[in-house]
């Protein structure tokens, strides 16, 4: 067998090492492995084999904490911690400004007159209650708190809020019960765990505000798709009216959202806060379509174990990563521009 | 680095740059030299300690050339790389100072 065989194998060790470090790196390993294989060597030795692969996944540890600007962990809860409360917000306002309007014909003739000229599912009528127009104006609080950078006021206002939901969970829509626990429990690690939300205002584009707007229309087709499947309008109408376009361009404004966060190279760290939070929402919402369970109807502790511990585990690695040590920075530059002096 | 105790391969692969510049074969051939054979580093050893090197500032790229279609990228020592390795010699020849006078006392050979 020929050297390149031998190369080809090597090549495919060093494919373990992390992208940024085999730019600098790979062809220089690749002339010292072969500098040191022996004559007729026709594979790695297993004590090579073993090196490299520990090597590479040390580096890769080491590389976690110092990834170039824009794509580290602490940028990603500061993105974070500034956009979810804003999504939270628009996402509250839609469901007042687009409620889900209930079919006039529907099996009883009662149902005009009993719920009024224009029945709605959300809507205005959601202004009548204190406790939800406490909370609203609660959320717009946080959200001029972190636009301000005023990370510790930030974070106590989510407290307060959350308490005001907790207190008054049966007076907001089921919904943005789920997403706002979710937004409270990881925006408020982030603020704790990112160096806050000025540098989350510092690192925020036109392409974050893309996806946002994108997550924000996917959550209120979902909620008219909720409101549409819901078990009393399939009582009223024997149907779910409208509720299977909903899922369809829910789904199609999820995945719309995800290609965006992937061709825009957001930060990865910042997408996958975004998906954890957005996970209960969805385990929310699809039982929804197409039975009458409802995962926080009944929040037992099963049920919230299955809806937030994914969002609790993130948020405490948040938390414990902002008490470690500051690594090393980014991978040190191989520039040289100097002849060997040897 | 950290004041802790310097690995030996950290140790020897410094004690290599000491005397000049050298690529990433020559630290590994110069290493088992120094060392009598007794340790014989891998590239992916090496190159591990050589980044934490680099990123301590204690060694620095000083320069690359292509040789028969490969790749060498040469190392040296910084300042405080040699400061810090004197250091470490230093700290060891002390320590063979003290054992080497009470193996005697033992009846040990030295």
């Amino acid at each position: 067998m020929s050297e390149s065989a031998l190369e080809r194998r090597y090549r495919r060790l060093l494919a373990w090492y992390p992208a940024a470090f085999r730019q600098q790196r790979e062809e220089e390993m690749l002339a010292v492995l072969l500098a040191a294989a022996r004559p007729g060597q026709r594979r790695p030795r297993p004590s090579e084999s073993f090196d490299l692969i520990r090597g590479a996944i040390g580096t890769r540890v080491r590389l976690l904490g110092s990834r170039p600007p824009g794509q580290r962990w602490a940028d990603g809860l500061a993105l974070f911690s500034i956009t979810a409360p804003v999504l939270l917000l628009a996402a509250t306002v839609l469901e007042i400004a687009v409620p889900y309007r209930l079919p006039y014909r529907t099996r009883f003739f009662v149902l005009p007159r009993a719920f009024g000229p224009h029945p709605q599912i959300g809507g205005l009528h959601l202004l009548s209650f204190l406790p939800f127009i406490i909370a609203l104006a609660c959320q717009a609080v946080i959200v001029v708190l972190v636009l301000a950078g005023q990370r510790w006021l930030a974070l106590g206002a989510i407290a307060a809020t959350a308490g005001c939901w907790i207190a008054n969970i049966y007076l907001v829509p089921e919904l943005l019960q789920v997403l706002s626990a979710s937004v409270f429990l990881l925006a408020g690690a982030a603020l704790i765990g990112s160096p806050g939300p000025r540098r989350g205002r510092h690192l925020l584009t036109w392409r974050h505000g893309i996806v946002l707007v994108a997550c924000v229309a996917g959550v209120q087709v979902s909620t008219l798709m909720y409101d549409a499947a819901s078990p009393f309008i399939r009582f009223v109408t024997q149907a779910a009216p409208g509720s299977g376009v909903y899922f369809a361009a829910s789904v199609a404004l999820a995945a719309v959202s995800a290609l965006l966060a992937a061709s825009f190279r957001l930060n990865r760290y910042f997408v996958l806060f975004l998906a954890v939070m957005f996970y209960p929402y969805v385990l929310q919402l699809l039982p929804r379509h197409g039975s009458d369970d409802n995962l926080i109807g009944l929040p037992t502790p099963q049920h919230l174990t299955v809806l937030f511990l994914p969002a609790l585990l993130l948020s405490l690695a948040a938390i414990i990563a902002a008490l470690l040590p500051r690594r090393p920075p980014l991978l040190p530059s191989l520039q040289s521009g100097q002849p060997p002096s040897a | 680095m950290s004041p802790r105790a310097m690995q030996e391969a950290t140790f020897l692969i410094l004690t290599a740059l000491a005397a000049g510049s050298q690529h990433g074969y020559g630290i590994i051939t110069d290493v088992r030299e120094i060392s009598g054979g007794r340790v014989r580093l891998r590239a992916g050893t090496l190159y591990s300690a050589l980044d934490r090197l680099l990123a301590a500032d204690l060694v620095v790229v000083d320069g690359e050339e292509v040789v028969e279609g490969r790749l060498r990228r040469y190392y040296r020592l910084t300042p405080s790389g040699s400061g810090l390795l004197a250091a470490e010699a230093a700290r060891l020849a002390a320590n063979v100072r003290a054992a080497q006078p009470r193996l005697k006392l033992a009846g040990g050979t030295t």
